[in-house]
């Protein structure tokens, strides 16, 4: 395994190179480039911004939505990474089968594009979301700052983690990535990204949102963000546990399968 | 210094007949329904043994199908053998499928460095190369536009200026001389001699039985996955040659 990881960081320079054309070529042609990356969360919180302007479900707080579309961003922000790097992550053998097929490569690099990549996704959305809080917020920058990027390191050991399982997955069966998908979108729904983890508190649901391993990933990130709270040591103890478990099968996975995998492809 | 060394190494592919398992019938197979779709076991490399020494050049011959290009590709490590040992020392430079993998969207001069890096290059020791790479594939301009709009001749010609900008211990060749304009080929073959003689191990995979004489030191013909005959290069081309033209010789 730590051979493994050696083998990894050996290669540092071939999948980086491969994040940044990535990243180039998915804006190639088009006339603000790289603009879009930050022009699709901003039209995101515009719209945000409006709708709970007028939608404000309690007229006693007028001001409400200006919280409202802070947090819905960055719930929307962690959601996108952990949904696209899981969804893309499952094609991630199949999109690189030529390098697999060409040079013995450590397989963890493959997803590890994946995450990159998005990671890059997130920050700049992130990166909206601190704007958006010095403009709407009542402090320009909370004080708690700092404490998200120890959370997106986190986010991002847990999705490579997820992402290695699901691009194993999906090599051997195909229909892998068509059930994420669908799964994908229940879970949205299961959540509390565009409500408030009250209401299904409310409900009697509140385990839900507790073992919610994505919803844990957006309170480590969102609260220091947009609330300048720090979220109680336990909710920190159980991401870690989530990455710890993710990085752990995911390293497992590739090694029980490192040696077979190239004949499923 | 490079050293090979396989002890009864099997490679087996396992192939559906019609497509891949879908994940409802592998779920399904244990409980009720009998497969339609059974797997095909390919016997690619049957109990191989070898061993390569420092300075030996190796030519393998033998029909479509005898398991030559899957001998290289266990031997770069890309199939893992399904059991005995594989030992391979040195660094490797395969020369193989070298036109696949080439990022379609980025042009020449990324991806040679997409290339270099995959190859184990630095930063710091590409850039010494790229000048060079760009000279010995003559694309000029080209470099600065996709390889998407290039001709299979043209990526083969980058893919093989990359490929060969190493240097390596081992050199693994399958068959990459074949393509390219004839000034080309000339010009390949003399690096490829350049490099045969700079490289300490070196196995080459053809169907050009003539350069198998030129350029090697020891010959193995492959049938089925197993060596039919190991020995010097002449004696294994005269005795491959005699076989194919036997049945020939029945049919006048």
């Amino acid at each position: 395994m730590i051979d493994h990881m050696k083998a990894v960081w050996t290669f540092r320079y071939f999948w980086l190179s491969l994040v940044k054309m990535d990243l180039v070529t998915r804006y190639r042609r088009s006339v603000l480039g790289i603009g879009w990356s930050m022009l699709h969360p901003l039209a995101m919180t515009t719209v945000l911004c409006v709708v709970f302007s007028h939608f404000n479900a309690d007229p006693t707080k007028p001001d409400a939505w200006r919280l409202y579309a802070q947090r819905t961003l960055a719930g929307l922000a962690v959601w996108e990474f952990l949904r696209n790097t899981l969804v893309l992550g499952c094609k991630s053998f199949l999109q690189n089968e030529a390098y697999i097929r060409l040079s013995p490569l450590p397989y963890g690099i493959y997803p590890l594009r994946t995450v990159m990549g998005n990671s890059i996704h997130l920050l700049i959305t992130l990166t909206v979301l601190v704007i958006l809080v010095a403009v709407l917020g009542t402090v320009y920058v909370q004080p708690t700052i700092w404490a998200v990027f120890p959370a997106i390191i986190l986010a991002m050991l847990f999705g490579w983690g997820i992402a290695t399982i699901a691009a194993f997955a999906t090599t051997y069966f195909h229909d892998v990535s068509h059930l994420i998908e669908v799964a994908a979108q229940a879970f949205f729904f299961l959540t509390p990204i565009m409500y408030e983890p009250k209401l299904l508190i409310d409900q009697q649901l509140g385990w839900l949102v507790t073992v919610n391993p994505v919803y844990v990933f957006i309170e480590i990130i969102r609260e220091p963000l947009v609330s300048g709270i720090i979220p109680d040591w336990d909710r920190y103890a159980y991401a870690g546990g989530m990455t710890a478990s993710s990085v752990a099968l995911g390293l497992g996975t590739i090694a029980w399968l490192q040696k077979r995998v190239i004949f499923q492809l | 210094m490079g050293r090979i060394e396989l002890k009864d190494v099997n490679v087996t592919f396992s192939l559906r007949k019609t497509t891949k398992v879908t994940l409802k019938e592998y779920l399904l197979k244990g409980l009720f329904l009998t497969t339609v779709n059974p797997v095909v076991a390919i016997h690619a490399l049957n109990n191989l043994n070898l061993t390569l020494n420092d300075g030996e050049r190796l030519g393998v011959i033998g029909h479509n199908g005898a398991g030559k290009t899957t001998m290289l590709k266990m031997l770069a490590g890309v199939y893992p053998p399904t059991s005995g040992s594989r030992i391979v020392e040195g660094r490797i430079c395969s020369l193989f499928d070298i036109s696949v993998g080439f990022e379609g969207e980025a042009n020449g001069w990324d991806n040679i460095n997409y290339r270099g890096y995959l190859q184990g290059e630095t930063p710091k020791s590409l850039k010494k190369k790229r000048g060079e790479i760009a000279e010995f594939c003559e694309l000029g301009d080209f470099l600065n536009i996709p390889v998407r709009y290039y001709s299979a001749g043209m990526l083969v010609r980058l893919a093989f200026a990359i490929a060969t900008a190493t240097e390596p211990d081992i050199l693994l060749v399958d068959e990459v001389l074949s393509v390219g304009d004839m000034a080309f080929v000339t010009k390949a073959k003399d690096r490829m001699r350049q490099m045969m003689k700079k490289s300490s191990l070196m196995v080459l995979v053809s169907h050009d039985l003539n350069s198998v004489q030129e350029f090697c030191t020891r010959a193995v013909w492959m049938e089925h996955g197993r060596v039919l005959l190991d020995g010097e290069p002449r004696a294994v081309v005269t005795a491959y040659q005699a076989s194919i033209a036997q049945p020939a010789a029945v049919v006048a």
